[in-house]
């Protein structure tokens, strides 16, 4: 393993040892793993599917039936039982988040250094082409986009499409974040003495220059979650999601498009807007202290040393 | 008797769920006012043209026809006070009532009347919604101030159904269109009718009808003074409204929420058998349409359609899309029809049974594959199950058969789908392979079945599912110039039983019209087929004393 990513460890668990000290990060974290904990062993936290309908004595299906009737959170209009939807709900909405999030991140990484590190017309092309996607609304146009594609008649399931939907047009901020800091640690002098020894492109930018963004990666990273379950959420309940894996999304958009708030069934509507709150706010303190934390303002180069902890440790008071 | 087309784009979608409750409806002289809160509004408020059923309400308050329905399903005049037919049936002569006025004060001749319906057969492509009511008329004539007389090509089996859907319009405000295009682009807001109401204010902004009683009205004086329509953006909203007092009629209340305004204090919630329904559509389009079905070839598959069929249980559909507020769905007509006449008793629908659909499956050599989707050689039972974006029951029935298909190996991935997108799509593109959809029928089972034919398979038809049968279209011929209704009954229930053994459709389910209003404050509704608005029932309502 080379010096840089010894260093890059070795930074982590200098992280680690500030970020666990830090109480609004670690309520973040805890909020985050313990949704993902849910979604992995849902079927362990349920005796039955999101399918299966809970009927009474005469077989009918079980309809609106509250807390009080049916299980921890009683049945949808459909007579399920919410407390299962909600629990796979969460692998659904997870899942998504977390895969657009990653292809968002990847994508916007990718394009962010080759912008920043090459400069001239490719950098020009590609912010180009990141002001036009910002100007443009997100949500009209994923609407349009997920409405359109899943009209055609694609071999790839609407789960798919709302994930490449989502990340393929979510990496502009993080493109824009990435390039502003590849181009001011392109300048340094290390880079500069790098290329003066005959050190090609890919070395540098995987040498030098990767391990000083990543943690800037990984905090907008987490940021970028959030948004993106939040827009699952928000396609879901516009009925965009796919009703035979429901998310919470789709929940709500049964439970808006059913009545539950006509037939006052708050066991429907509430749950899955407490768990995306749940979800959203573990991923923003957690991205909010990340970001705070990694502020390459603050960061010292690795060839600096110790100096960098202590002055983060400093800034934090 | 129209599909109901809400123009409701996705966009319109995000627009409806952030929307602010409607504001509160204009305050007239509220002793007398009905307010009506309902969650569409009119397209158009010209008969040539027209598709919402808001249209259709106005329509009825606004306009007169020749005969009407009376709530036992039977036809009794309102422009005609008698009519009779020739010996040969080729002749109806209709004699109209006097002291028939417009909305401006002039009366209403025959001479008129006869204008409108010359202009329904000459200029049908520009009176489309009027077309399958006129087929078969030759010309209209007036014979005085108060007779008039249709000449008929053959005898027709149910003429005062039909003339009961012609809208009788002011002349001067339809002449001097010429092009069918021109006629329908006509939104004709400040319409000139014979009805019971007519149109004071039209705000298409803040989305607010308000009608006055017509005090010149043939059959007398409406009770109310006034009619006041609000649409609101949500069926939630409106029903708040209604608990509250806001408005004292609701139009529609969403079979979901039926159960919860029944408990309302001083409302009374209403379910009445109605004319609707709802039916999973197959694509049977011909191999040979042009342009060629894009499908899953499986759908036409009589093997596959059977097990799909005994893969749904509709009793379960019923209790939980509809609340029970409906019945479970055999054939194409709806049981209400004629008092149940015209409706084919004999039909018993497939016995619900996943085993069974299953093994039906299995018999015709679709083979259950690793991933839980069959396959027969390279074809793998995998469908679009698509409905319109602007219902609330579609989505979840859609949820609970791709559920049901699932566990029988049959993959169907649910879609909502923007309604206009989708009349493309089924007809005339046949790019789908199930939708879910509804109709509305006449009173008549001409209508329903008239959809089926193949002659309806075109741009602006009505079919949608492309069943194309000769022996079929034969039929619905024949039962047109019956004029025995006996006749006629077993010629429309071979009909039924036809369409029920090739499953061009599905019938899922026959709907409950559910309305509701403050019977603390208004009184006097009837009952109609087609709900206690109707308009002979609205001039019935009063306020409580």
């Amino acid at each position: 393993m080379n010096e840089s990513w010894l260093l890059f460890k070795r930074s982590l668990s200098d992280f680690w040892r500030i970020f666990r000290r830090n109480r609004m990060g670690m309520t973040g974290a805890v909020l985050v793993l313990a949704a993902v904990m849910v979604a992995v062993i849902a079927p362990a936290l349920s005796p039955y599917t999101p399918a299966t309908v809970i009927r009474d004595e005469a077989g009918r299906g079980l309809t609106f039936a509250p807390p009080s009737v049916h299980g921890p959170l009683g049945t949808d209009d459909a007579g399920r039982d919410v407390w299962t939807q909600l629990v796979y709900g969460a692998r659904i909405s997870l899942t998504v988040g977390f895969m657009a999030g990653f292809i968002a991140m990847f994508v916007g990484s990718l394009l962010g250094i080759l912008a920043g590190y090459f400069g001239g017309w490719l950098d020009n092309l590609l912010m180009r082409v990141t002001d036009v996607l910002l100007v443009i609304p997100d949500l009209p146009l994923m609407l349009v986009l997920v409405a359109t594609l899943r009209q055609m008649e694609l071999k790839v399931s609407p789960l798919t499409v709302l994930i490449l939907v989502i990340g393929l047009l979510y990496w502009t901020s993080t493109a824009r974040l990435v390039r502003s800091q590849v181009l001011s640690i392109k300048e340094r002098q290390f880079v500069a003495r790098a290329r003066a020894i005959g050190a090609g492109h890919f070395h540098i930018i995987r040498k030098h220059i990767l391990p000083q963004i990543m943690p800037l990666i990984v905090a907008n990273t987490v940021l970028i979650l959030s948004t993106a379950i939040l827009i699952e959420s928000g396609l879901a309940f516009l009925g965009l999601g796919d009703p035979t894996q429901p998310s919470w999304g789709t929940m709500l958009n049964f439970a808006f498009d059913r009545n539950a708030i006509s037939n006052g069934a708050w066991w429907f509507y509430l749950p899955p807007g407490l768990a995306i709150v749940w979800v959203s706010l573990g991923c923003v303190l957690l991205g909010n202290v990340l970001e705070e934390m990694l502020n390459p303002r603050l960061m010292g180069h690795h060839l600096e040393g110790e100096a960098r902890v202590v002055k983060t440790e400093a800034g934090r008071g | 008797m129209k599909k109901v087309v809400f123009v409701l784009l996705v966009l319109g979608l995000v627009l409806s769920a952030c929307g602010a409750p409607a504001a509160a409806p204009p305050q007239g002289d509220s002793g007398s006012a009905l307010r009506v809160g309902w969650l569409g509004f009119p397209d158009t408020l010209n008969p040539a043209y027209a598709f919402l059923t808001e249209s259709y309400t106005m329509f009825d308050l606004v306009y007169s026809t020749l005969t009407t329905e009376a709530p036992s399903g039977e036809y009794v005049g309102l422009l005609a006070e008698t009519w009779s037919v020739s010996e040969d049936g080729l002749v109806w002569t209709f004699n109209l009532r006097p002291n028939i006025k417009w909305h401006n004060g002039e009366a209403l001749t025959a001479e008129q009347v006869a204008w409108n319906i010359n202009a329904f057969i000459t200029n049908s492509d520009g009176w489309v919604t009027n077309y399958s009511y006129i087929i078969g008329f030759v010309e209209a004539r007036a014979l005085d101030e108060r007779t008039l007389e249709i000449e008929l090509e053959y005898p027709i089996s149910n003429m005062e159904f039909r003339v009961a859907f012609l809208y009788i319009v002011y002349p001067k405000d339809f002449e001097g269109f010429t092009t069918p295009e021109d006629l329908q682009n006509f939104a004709n807001f400040s319409p000139i009718g014979t009805g019971p109401f007519k149109i004071s204010t039209l705000d298409k902004d803040r989305r607010v009808i308000i009608l006055d009683a017509n005090p010149d009205y043939f059959d007398g004086r409406a009770k109310l003074g006034q009619l006041v329509y609000q649409t609101f953006d949500n069926s939630d909203a409106l029903i708040q409204a209604l608990k509250v007092g806001d408005v004292d009629f609701a139009a529609e209340v969403p079979t979901s929420a039926f159960k919860t305004v029944e408990t309302f204090e001083g409302v009374t919630a209403v379910s009445i058998s109605g004319r609707s329904l709802s039916e999973l559509i197959l694509n049977s389009a011909p191999d040979d349409h042009d342009p060629a079905p894009n499908r899953n070839p499986a759908i036409t598959d009589p093997a596959v359609r059977l097990a799909i069929a005994t893969a749904i249980n509709k009793q379960d559909l019923v209790d939980v899309v509809l609340q029970g507020q409906g019945v479970p769905g055999v054939g194409i007509i709806p049981p209400t029809l004629g008092g149940g006449f015209w409706f084919n008793s004999n039909l018993t629908d497939v016995q619900f049974s996943l085993d069974e659909a299953n093994r039906i499956l299995e018999e015709a050599g679709y083979v259950m594959g690793t991933d839980g989707v069959r396959a027969k050689d390279d074809l793998r039972l995998e469908f679009r199950l698509q409905f319109p974006s602007d219902s609330s029951n579609y989505p979840r029935a859609a949820d609970m058969i791709a559920n049901w298909l699932n566990q029988v190996g049959i993959k169907a991935t649910p879609a909502a789908v923007d309604p206009d997108s989708l009349v493309v799509a089924t007809n005339p593109n046949a790019d789908y392979d199930l939708v879910i959809w509804g109709w509305g029928s006449d009173p008549d089972p001409d209508f329903m079945l008239s959809v089926m034919t193949s002659e309806q398979y075109e741009e602006g038809g009505w079919s949608d599912s492309g069943y194309s049968n000769p022996a079929y279209d034969e039929l619905f011929a024949q039962q047109q110039m019956t004029l025995d209704e006996n006749e006629r009954q077993k010629i429309v229930w071979e009909m039924q039983e036809m369409l029920f053994n090739d499953r061009p459709y599905i019938v899922l389910w026959y709907d409950d019209v559910l309305q509701a209003y403050r019977s603390d404050r208004f009184t006097g509704f009837i009952e109609y087929p087609t709900g206690i608005d109707a308009f002979q029932s609205l001039m019935n309502v009063e306020p409580v004393q």
